[in-house]
């Protein structure tokens, strides 16, 4: 048989392609339900490693299985948010957003469609948001956590697809610079929420602390942390009314009550306890819905009292 | 065993090693010796696919259009690193190795000892010898991998295997020693030892 045949090249090519792109189908259609388990436990390390729960490495070592369970354990609730910071739906607790479908969210925000901001509240107040952006090679995305109606940040975790190992990559190997954004505040009544600043940010003339909503930009990954700041600031501007509207001030009109006799379910577990139930109140409506999971603020303080009380 | 198979074996591990010789593969060698497991896992990766595609490519290899058989071994071997980098995503073990080796498993297709040995040996050769061989040439990258990740890890993290080994001196990690520079270092002092060793490799 002549194997140099036009005919017979053509033939040959197709039918080792179509073969080939078989044995990928099937083999990535079988292997898809383990690749999701993985991504989203990976990805659930993350968000709690961002709340500061325990440490990435402590996640990976304690296996998927542990993760979910210890996610299930600390999660109160999860919802979406459009950009007006009003809630849209209720997400169920078991489900995250994994950095494939932040980068649909992503486009999204660039005007293809109304985005759905997930927003995730654990049980000890603390508030994580994602972010996803574009690095200089390649997305990059991460973990956002929000210290309890508040908007300062609790702690971060960022990801990265393939940015440049030991320059960009440090967004992600670098404890230092994720450890930086503990404490930083940022400011989402302004246009520039939040900076990564090239070259060094500005300090405080006494303490030589970081400012409010500036840190340290990484040495040598202009891109990647230029990058990465588009995507803080793309995330958390939409994210602002959300902030905004959760912020104690806004709380506050609606009454110290609020929390403590049957108000809305969100107001109470986004008001800060001092601000929302003085102990008084507490002890004055305990056992009629204070001390129930959705009014968390209340729950450890009046709850005590009423025991010693009886 | 005969000799030719034997020979066929060996000669990638030490005499013809893919590295270290023919200087191949240099560049995924630089970029995943900072651990050694992630090493590891890439041996292991190009072992299987050099073996693999050079198995199926031998059974081919009388069927093969000459003017399109560099397409059907690219495909073949694309094909083979794919299924390697699925098949480490879907893994509890390797899921994370896979992350962290990001592009440099993909890359595996771009090795030129793939390639190289495919049209060298594989296309040449029955299908067994062709098996060894390519799985031989993997082991002699994974070798030197695992050479490079061990001093690697050991003087840039103070850890083997992610196990604290060093700690107890109060060492302080070299941060040279993670960049890959190092690496390109450390290979020249291999390339150095190998050659004192093997005289015929010596330029008069």
């Amino acid at each position: 048989m002549n194997t140099n045949s036009n005919l017979y090249t053509v033939i040959y090519t197709t039918v080792i392609v179509v073969v080939v792109a078989a044995v990928l189908a099937i083999v990535s259609q079988s292997l898809k339900g383990r690749q999701e388990a993985n991504e989203k436990a990976d990805t659930i390390s993350q968000m709690l490693t961002a709340a500061g729960f325990g440490t990435k490495a402590e996640f990976q070592a304690m296996g998927n299985a542990a993760v979910l369970d210890k996610y299930a354990e600390e999660i109160d609730k999860a919802f979406v948010v459009d950009v007006d910071g009003q809630k849209v739906a209720d997400l169920p607790l078991d489900q995250v957003y994994s950095p494939s479908q932040l980068k649909k969210q992503n486009y999204n925000l660039k005007g293809a469609d109304t985005p759905q901001l997930p927003v995730f509240v654990f049980k000890n107040g603390i508030t994580v948001v994602p972010v996803y952006g574009a690095g200089l090679w390649g997305p990059v995305w991460g973990y956002i956590a929000f210290e309890p109606a508040s908007n300062t940040i609790k702690g971060a975790y960022f990801d990265h697809e393939s940015e440049t190992a030991g320059l960009g990559a440090k967004i992600k190997d670098d404890p230092a610079f994720q450890a930086s954004f503990s404490g930083e505040k940022v400011l989402f009544d302004q246009d520039d929420p939040f900076d990564i600043v090239k070259g060094g940010a500005p300090r405080d003339a006494e303490d030589k602390s970081l400012i409010d909503n500036k840190i340290d930009a990484i040495t040598g990954a202009t891109m990647t942390s230029q990058g990465l700041e588009r995507a803080i600031e793309t995330w958390l501007g939409a994210y602002a009314k959300y902030f905004l509207g959760a912020a104690p001030e806004s709380c506050a009109p609606q009454g110290e009550a609020c929390c403590c006799s049957g108000c809305e379910k969100d107001c109470c577990a986004t008001c800060p306890c001092e601000k929302c139930c003085t102990s008084e109140d507490c002890t004055l409506s305990c056992g009629e819905n204070c001390c129930s999971t959705q009014c968390g603020c209340c729950a450890e303080g009046c709850c005590e009292t009423k025991t010693v009380e009886e | 065993m005969d000799a030719k198979l034997k020979e066929t074996i060996l000669n990638p591990i030490f005499k013809g090693n893919p590295i270290t010789v023919l200087v191949l593969g240099i560049c995924s060698s630089l970029a995943v010796t900072v651990t050694l497991k992630g090493a590891l896992v890439m041996a292991l990766s190009v072992i299987v696919v050099t073996g693999i595609s050079s198995l199926i490519l031998s059974l081919l290899r009388n069927t093969i259009p000459g003017r399109v058989r560099i397409i059907v071994q690219l495909v073949v071997v694309a094909m083979m690193v794919i299924l390697v980098d699925q098949i480490l995503k879907s893994f509890e073990a390797t899921y994370a190795i896979d992350k962290q080796l990001s592009v440099y498993i993909g890359l595996i297709i771009t090795n030129c000892i793939v390639m190289g040995r495919i049209e060298a040996f594989a296309l040449g050769n029955k299908p067994w010898p062709s098996f060894l061989d390519g799985v031989a040439n993997g082991a002699g990258y994974g070798m030197i991998l695992l050479i490079v990740a061990f001093f690697r890890e050991l003087l840039g993290s103070g850890t083997l295997f992610g196990v604290d080994v060093l700690g107890w001196l109060g060492y302080v990690p070299n941060n040279l020693v993670i960049l890959p520079p190092f690496a390109l270092i450390l290979l020249g002092c291999i390339v150095w030892v190998q050659r004192a060793i093997q005289k015929d490799l010596q330029e008069k």
